[in-house]
């Protein structure tokens, strides 16, 4: 019995292809991993995103040239069927590149704190001879030079502009990829963020609904029927009125402490 | 007169030195097993969603003063203000007899994200006062707010005057636009709507953040100063509770964090007497109870130009700020200001009652 994909070998470009559609369910997958890692949401995009990267291996392959989207097709409109996806990842492009961009601008200034910081530096050390310091002396001296340049360079204008331009490109990033992950959900299936967030609205307006149809009903002022002064040692703790209570036993749910990341 | 050479040498012996330091701090960072913090025991008395409200068990005699329930920032556990036995805000005032309640607003997930900020303030605080003054039969209490929490206390005692006696806020912005608030600065040109379009804002980049404040201090110098606690296991333990407390950040409901980003940092409404919450005008004039109002001098976070003009802003006559020689935590858990400041609130409180 012949491997999958030995009869249609025979085209030239068919392995090749083969192996990007393979590559890139791999890389979708990892696509998903990452996606679960908010932790990686503020640091800079690998370019292209890792869903193209086998595609622009099986182009590299063709000889046709370099795969970069916005410079094979600047400003062309994205068309057919995948128009959608097409729109998403030349987006997704745009804003790696104007991440880079910015990125760059930030490292350089940061370079430039870095120079003023050995500045002042050497001017300490010209006023103390290098033999009456320690090194714990010597690190702790740099370390107030360095925060002094930066507090500085972290005050002006142009920085906090730079950073919102990185957090606000890095915003945008997320947004896309939401919508990529969007799509597969849809083709896969699977629930998708956009019908969860309106299970959460639905669930919301009917504990509000409920919260004020209770306190409709029981109008009197809140008073108590006796007084306590100190805590009793155990207790079950009051819950709330809440909708969901209904479908679930549990009174008091253990605080449930967070996954680290 | 030392030479060149001399002086090289005494730096490579020096940094022999700290390498071994380094290797023996390490062993003892290593054999110390897991962390323990907020010690002191407590009971939960109401709880709703993700939040708790917690009552501490009495270690002493009741100073015979209205219950005190503390407001908590949403951005950090509230763990801080009783991390160890001997370095507990909230045991000191247990202490000095007063009843603490603590509303803990736990970690909120993505069935927070649509909770706006007055859902905060005018639901969750709300049923917390309201518990408490069923529980003890009483009209008002005090309530203590600290840092966001404080911000979050002034705006629930100015919608509801009547049921708070006595406010005391901690390391509070009232003034988020003032020179000196590099958060601030910071946040003015992000785009709070799109940062949380695609949910909820994580802790860790709020981490990065407040680590971006003082880079070098934060993510150097405090590791390189591990090493003079080489041989002592208690500073360890400690920078190693404070350590878990720093990173142990909850993520931040979207929709709350977008209004409070763009309603306090980025329009001032508050100080600016522009807010609304929950279709109600929000009016500092409101805040008509005693207000103790305790900032640090040394303060990265909030500097004391953001919490200094409450005073002159708030209705009540009532009003006595109180500078603390110290820096955002060290208010809480620094050497000497862990024992005074509580003392000063229970002084403050009693000469109230």
């Amino acid at each position: 019995m012949s491997a999958p994909g030995a009869s249609i070998g025979a085209h030239p470009f068919s392995a090749g292809f083969l192996k990007a559609w393979v590559d890139q369910a791999g890389a979708i997958q990892d696509l998903f991993v990452r996606l679960a890692d908010q932790s990686s949401a503020g640091l800079p995009p690998s370019m292209p995103p890792p869903h193209l990267a086998p595609w622009k291996d099986f182009i590299d392959g063709l000889g046709w040239g370099s795969f970069d989207p916005a410079q094979m097709f600047p400003g062309a409109p994205a068309l057919g069927l995948s128009r959608e996806y097409q729109e998403t990842a030349r987006r997704l492009v745009e804003l790696g590149q104007q991440f880079q961009q910015r990125y760059a601008e930030f490292a350089q200034q940061n370079a430039a704190v870095m120079q003023d910081a050995f500045h002042v530096m050497k001017k300490h050390l010209d006023a103390a001879p290098l033999a009456r310091k320690s090194p714990a002396d010597l690190y702790d001296a740099w370390i107030d030079c360095a925060e002094g340049a930066y507090h500085q360079a972290a005050h002006s204008e142009s920085f906090a502009h730079l950073l919102a331009e990185l957090c606000n490109i890095s915003s945008a990033i997320k947004v896309e990829r939401g919508k990529l992950t969007e799509q597969l959900a849809r083709h896969l299936d699977l629930p998708s963020r956009g019908e969860i967030d309106s299970l959460h609205r639905q669930v919301r307006a009917l504990t509000t609904a409920m919260r004020t149809a209770a306190s409709g009903s029981a109008s009197s002022p809140v008073k108590p029927p006796k007084p306590t002064r100190t805590p009793r040692p155990t207790r079950t703790p009051r819950q709330a009125p809440n909708p969901r209570a209904a479908q679930s036993p549990r009174a008091a749910p253990t605080p449930r402490k967070r996954a680290k990341k | 007169m030392s030479t060149v050479p001399d002086s090289l040498a005494q730096l490579l012996q020096s940094a022999a030195a700290m390498q071994e330091s380094g290797r023996s701090v390490l062993k003892t960072m290593l054999g110390m097993g897991e962390i323990e913090v907020g010690t002191s025991e407590k009971h939960c008395v109401y709880s709703e969603d993700k939040i708790r409200l917690y009552r501490y068990a009495p270690l002493a005699r009741s100073a015979g003063l209205k219950p005190l329930l503390i407001c908590y920032a949403m951005v950090n556990r509230p763990y801080l203000l009783d991390l160890q036995p001997d370095r507990s805000f909230i045991r000191e005032l247990l202490h000095a007899g007063l009843d603490v309640y603590l509303l803990d607003w736990g970690y909120p997930d993505g069935a927070d994200r649509f909770s706006g900020f007055d859902e905060y303030v005018d639901g969750y605080l709300r049923r917390c006062v309201e518990f408490v003054l069923k529980e003890h039969a009483i009209d008002s209490l005090t309530l203590l707010g600290v840092c966001q929490g404080g911000t979050m206390s002034l705006c629930y005692a100015a919608l509801a005057p009547e049921q708070i006696a006595q406010l005391i806020t901690m390391v509070t912005p009232v003034d988020f636009k003032t020179p000196e608030n590099l958060l601030s600065k910071w946040a003015q040109h992000i785009d709070v709507g799109l940062l949380t379009q695609s949910g909820n804002v994580s802790g860790d980049f709020l981490n990065l953040i407040y680590l971006s404040l003082m880079p070098f201090r934060l993510t150097q110098q405090k590791y390189v100063n591990l090493l003079q606690m080489q041989g002592d296991r208690v500073a360890l333990e400690n920078f190693m509770r404070m350590e878990k407390w720093i990173f142990d950040s909850p993520d931040q409901p979207a929709t709350a964090f977008r209004e409070f980003i763009q309603w306090f940092f980025q329009e001032n409404r508050l100080i600016r007497d522009e807010l609304t919450l929950a279709g109600k005008p929000l009016r500092l004039k409101n805040v008509t109870a005693p207000v103790l109002n305790i900032f640090a001098s040394k303060d990265h976070l909030v500097p004391p130009s953001a919490s200094i003009p409450l005073g002159a802003h708030i209705g009540s006559k009532d009003y006595e700020a109180l500078e603390i020689d110290a820096g955002h935590i060290g208010l809480y858990v620094g050497g000497k200001t862990r024992k005074t400041v509580p003392a000063a609130v229970k002084v403050w409180l009693q000469k109230r009652n």
